[in-house]
């Protein structure tokens, strides 16, 4: 059994060290391009959104490197997420391809004995003990937060640094050395020694550089390629950019969903546009907004994929916070087709709006 | 007190109800007219570009009686099922029109879930208060409103026609002539009749449904797959017509699961949206019927390579 998993963002290094751990054999699909999305808009339903069209690419460039099992993460929200297992498998039989699916559902919907069935058909391939697969289970997450704090950090750190590009090179080293370890120990000590990197760039605290939130859909927020690299674009424009959803986030969010403890600040925040979980992120959407603006953040883009249901709904609620807050606010929707050039003209006029609304005498005051 | 009730999205389905709950609890109730090219271009003028033709239309009901009501329903039909939804958007549709729309009146938002009799009369029971304090003639209401409600019945059936085809989709595009600019009248002038989903059992939707890996956690997506899926199996229909507004995020799923299933049945999508032409439905309804009875003509229906 070959597992492989669509990629998003850097969850990637989390599964690998997961899978090391365990001691299974894995495929980590190439990273995303152009083509992966070539290949699953060529296959995929034309209005499906673009997740699934990376997906699909990301499966059938795994499956020529020798996969026959795919995991997903499930859902049973009213969003289309819940629905891409039933059709990715119907897509990939119809293509034939001869697969197994590993669908992690939520356990009020499939019922914990079979999400422990489902689990089992990973963890009975490992022969390692049950302590060592519970260990790896938790390197994993050790390791998906250390690379959601780096990443954090290392945006965040961008608009101070006394050296341009410092930052992005830190990241982009920390990178490519994490995912060269072969096992978890050593991925972690990697991380470890790139947080104490990324901590310690020397950085000018005078300066006041324009600080962004990026908010939205969370697979187009997180996965670089789905966002053109705006987070990319912003480290060298000098623009300080904070994401509240990660995969961290992810992880932690979905633990404490049956105690109703998740995400309180977001839940608190959204109350007075939306009070409601409408399914997808858009609470949070809303919720992340009025945070922004409360921690002093000069704006916020909002991306998401063309047709994103319950991000329309917050699209059509961010107009009244920017007008109540007096905070810009954009919407940048992303599809196959979008083009660089108009893309990067958005978000450069947005840069320069909040740069120049700072200039002005009338803003804070 | 005037009540006003927008005639957009599942009004066809529940008017029934407002209507008796509302005028039960001696409210003035005010309408909007039918869908017109004015509601259509008041809605897309104020709804967000991204949604869809009948999340637009319900904008322009809403703004054509704003100035009319001094309360309006909006209502946020999250379940009518235990784990069921409609789409996100009807999720967060007072919120939608809420903030798209300014200068609105106050309006009865209370999320509806309609699983059970009892979780209906919560949302009566937020509804009604804002009319009248008189809790048992809320109760009155809700339960003369419940009785109306359940001898309506919704749905297409014509009979008498040699052709008969299923006629599937979300009850806004069903219901609504306006959006499907008149299909049903269309076809049969064509000589062809209608069936809609109604007219079968839920039994037996829910039986097609269990073929597939996950149930569907969207009401419409799981009538839509069941309905065609056992129309095609069991051939007492001649084909299928499918009405889906265009970047509706629930057919873009239920299109694919039924393409998948039904394999060479004859089918067609018709996509609705604010620019569409009548003279291009026109024609893809007319061939689609052409082959119907080409169809029919061709004994036992054989295709010709076997």
């Amino acid at each position: 059994m070959k597992i492989t998993f669509p990629h998003m963002g850097n969850i990637y290094l989390g599964v690998k060290a997961l899978f090391d751990g365990l001691g299974v054999d894995y495929v980590i699909p190439p990273q995303n391009s152009k083509l992966a999305l070539e290949i699953g808009s060529l296959h995929s339903p034309e209005e499906i959104c673009i997740p699934f069209k990376i997906m699909i690419g990301n499966y059938i460039q795994a499956i020529e490197l020798g996969a026959d099992t795919i995991i997903i993460p499930g859902s049973c929200g009213p969003c289309r997420f819940g629905e891409y297992c039933e059709m990715q498998m119907m897509l990939l039989k119809r293509l034939g391809y001869d697969l197994n699916f590993i669908v992690i559902d939520a356990p009020t919907d499939i019922g914990i004995k079979e999400l422990y069935n489902r689990i089992k058909r990973v963890s009975s391939v490992s022969k390692k003990l049950k302590f060592k697969k519970i260990k790896s289970l938790f390197d994993a997450v050790k390791i998906t937060n250390l690379i959601d704090e780096i990443e954090a950090s290392s945006h965040y750190f961008a608009g101070y640094e006394k050296t341009k590009g410092e930052c992005k090179n830190i990241l982009n080293k920390c990178k490519e050395d994490a995912f060269k370890c072969d096992s978890p120990k050593e991925m972690i000590n990697v991380l470890l020694n790139y947080k104490e990197k990324i901590n310690h760039v020397s950085i000018d605290i005078n300066k006041e550089p324009l600080k962004i939130a990026l908010i939205g859909e969370i697979y187009t927020v997180i996965e670089p390629f789905a966002n053109m690299y705006i987070e990319d674009k912003m480290m060298s424009y000098g623009v300080s950019t904070k994401r509240h959803l990660t995969p961290s986030w992810w992880v932690k969010n979905t633990a404490l969903l049956p105690t109703k403890l998740n995400s309180l600040n977001i839940k608190r925040s959204a109350k007075d546009y939306l009070s409601l979980n409408i399914g997808g992120h858009a609470m949070e959407c809303i919720g992340e907004a009025v945070l922004a603006h409360q921690e002093g953040y000069d704006g916020a883009i909002q991306i998401f994929p063309m047709g994103c249901m319950p991000e329309i709904v917050s699209k059509s609620i961010l107009p009244k916070i920017s007008k109540d807050k007096d905070f810009p606010i954009m919407s940048l929707v992303v599809d196959e087709m979008t083009g660089d050039a108009g893309y990067i003209t958005r978000i450069e006029a947005f840069v320069d709006l909040l740069e120049r609304r700072r200039n002005n005498v009338l803003f804070r005051s | 007190m005037k009540v006003g009730i927008p005639k957009g999205l599942l009004y066809d389905k529940y008017n029934p109800f407002l209507h008796t709950f509302f005028s039960e609890l001696d409210a003035e109730i005010i309408t909007s007219v039918d869908t017109s090219k004015e509601i259509l271009d008041e809605g897309v003028k104020y709804c967000v570009d991204e949604a869809c033709l009948p999340i637009k239309i319900f904008h322009g009901h809403v703004y054509s009686i704003k100035d009319k009501c001094d309360i309006i329903v909006i209502p946020r039909i999250m379940q009518l099922r235990k784990r069921e939804y409609i789409c996100p958007k009807f999720c967060g549709l007072p919120e939608m029109v809420l903030n798209n729309i300014s200068d609105m009146p106050k309006a009865i938002t209370e999320p509806i879930y309609a699983t059970s009799e009892n979780d209906l009369f919560k949302w009566a029971k937020v509804a009604g208060k804002t009319i009248t304090n008189n809790n048992y003639k809320i109760k009155k209401a809700f339960n003369k409103a419940l009785i109306v409600q359940n001898k309506h019945k919704a749905g297409i059936k014509n009979e008498g026609y040699d052709i008969n085809i299923a006629l599937a989709g979300h009850p806004y595009n069903i219901y609504d002539n306006y959006i499907n600019m008149n299909v049903v009248k269309k076809l049969n002038k064509l000589g062809v009749g209608v069936t809609t989903e109604e007219y079968f059992d839920d039994d037996i939707i829910d039986i097609q449904v269990k073929s597939l890996y996950k149930k569907p956690f969207w009401t419409f997506a799981r009538k839509n797959y069941g309905f065609t899926v056992n129309a095609s199996n069991e051939k007492i229909l001649d084909g299928i017509i499918y009405i889906s507004s265009f970047n509706c995020g629930i057919d873009s799923v239920t299109l694919e699961l039924i393409k998948d299933k039904i394999g060479d049945y004859p089918f067609l999508t018709l996509k609705v949206d604010e620019h569409t032409g009548e003279a291009g439905l026109d024609t893809r309804i007319e061939a689609f019927v052409d082959m119907l009875e080409r169809r029919s003509l061709i004994e036992n229906n054989i295709p010709s390579h076997g």
